[in-house]
């Protein structure tokens, strides 16, 4: 497992051995640690706007001993037939799961990118920008990766956030919906029937998706 | 730590106020003052002549590193609310603040950080970092400006030349001819006036 401390040491490392300033987007367990909601994660999840950044990230991880491992047994078999699955990193106990572009079919949307939680900057000779997305996009990604106990951090989101914004997560999803991502309605909706179980959720929101997958 | 109990008790609070809303006795109010700190959800303010209060939070309240935000807090007498978590892990200094919050492109924050041409020691840091981020013309025409308001120090002739071409807009506002001669002269259109410099001042 990788602690907060570990997180940073890490990134404190990689930005020594990049040859280019990179940006890159956080999310699942690195953004949670970076909230406070939880000590440890089992993997680093970051996605680069490029091919480009993601090869010199990978360069730069590569001298620190990583090496490529698969993702069989990490993702469902149905999600590693997308083409934007994740390039996948180990070394110990640490371990990357790098995307381009694309959390599999979902897009980094401009409310992504305008939204953010916090950015972290790393600095050295070159410096490494990771922008932590909010809240309701760590729900939203961590119901389509559908890993182990992802469903367990979207439970732990909801129950220390008093002001969770459903409207703001199921607008993104319906965004995602009509932008490419068949998968992302079908995602949301079983995630919040599971969900259900635990928390309040008002049945409007279910509605709307509902009248989404209609329209389209 | 009980999730719950986090919630019922998350805010400002005091030993007396915890004690209170939990039903305990003081004693074990600072107990579980004690505990929460060392779980990393409770930080502590004032203490000695002050009421010593306690920041509680359901998430665990890490330790920042300073960002764009906590520089220009920290210099400028008019304070932002950060609309994002801004950390820098490694060197980062008012020479960095500055040119980030041009960056911004937000009104209170390139009028906040005016105060950091104060505290500038490293001018071709500055230099080097604004013309890295392509806003060095914008940097001279706030330092002109900031002179005209506050005692600060001259940039270095060298680093200083007037070749500016394109107008460049440092927010989304535009025209607004309150300092005609420092926008002619580095073509960058200054948003603020005599009232939003004096606020600051």
């Amino acid at each position: 497992m990788i602690t907060y401390e570990d997180q940073l040491d890490v990134f404190r490392l990689v930005v020594t051995a990049i040859k280019t300033d990179l940006t890159c987007y956080g999310f699942g367990g690195t953004a949670m640690m970076f909230y406070g909601y939880k000590d440890e994660t089992k993997d680093v999840d970051l996605l680069f706007e490029d091919d480009a950044s993601r090869k010199e990230f990978i360069s730069a991880i590569r001298t620190l001993g990583f090496e490529e491992t698969s993702p069989i047994k990490v993702y469902i078999p149905e999600k590693l037939r997308d083409k934007t699955r994740p390039l996948m990193f180990k070394k110990d106990d640490y371990r990357f799961d790098l995307f381009t572009k694309k959390i599999f079919r979902t897009q980094i949307s401009p409310r992504m990118k305008d939204d953010l939680y916090a950015i972290h900057e790393f600095r050295q000779k070159h410096t490494l920008t990771i922008n932590v997305l909010r809240k309701e996009h760590l729900v939203q990604l961590k119901a389509i990766t559908e890993r182990d106990k992802d469903f367990e951090d979207i439970l732990t989101i909801i129950r220390k956030e008093k002001r969770f914004d459903w409207q703001y997560l199921i607008d993104e999803t319906i965004w995602q919906d009509q932008h490419g991502d068949s998968w992302a309605i079908l995602d949301m909706e079983k995630m919040m029937q599971e969900l259900k179980k635990y928390v309040l959720i008002e049945k409007k929101y279910f509605e709307q998706l509902y009248d989404a997958r209609k329209k389209a | 730590m009980n999730n719950t109990l986090l919630m019922e008790i998350e805010g400002l609070q005091t030993i007396k106020t915890l004690a209170d809303k939990l039903g305990i006795k003081k004693q074990s109010a600072i107990n579980l003052a004690s505990r929460l700190k060392k779980e990393g959800y409770l930080t502590t303010t004032g203490g000695g002549r002050k009421i010593r209060f306690y920041k509680i939070s359901t998430k665990k309240q890490r330790i920042r590193s300073p960002g764009m935000f906590d520089i220009i807090n920290k210099y400028s007498p008019m304070k932002l609310n950060p609309w994002y978590d801004h950390q820098v892990h490694g060197k980062y200094g008012p020479e960095e603040a500055l040119v980030d919050a041009i960056e911004t492109k937000s009104f209170r924050a390139i009028l906040a950080s005016l105060r950091l041409f104060g505290h500038i020691k490293d001018w071709k840091q500055l230099r080097k970092y604004a013309i890295k981020k392509g806003c060095w013309q914008q940097t001279l025409a706030l330092h002109e400006l900031a002179m005209k308001y506050f005692k600060i120090r001259k940039i270095p002739s060298q680093y200083v030349k007037e070749d500016a071409r394109d107008w460049i807009s440092l927010t989304q506002l535009r025209e607004r001819h309150n300092f005609p001669e420092i926008e002619r002269r580095w073509h960058v259109y200054i948003p603020f006036n005599n009232r939003d410099m004096e606020a600051i001042s």
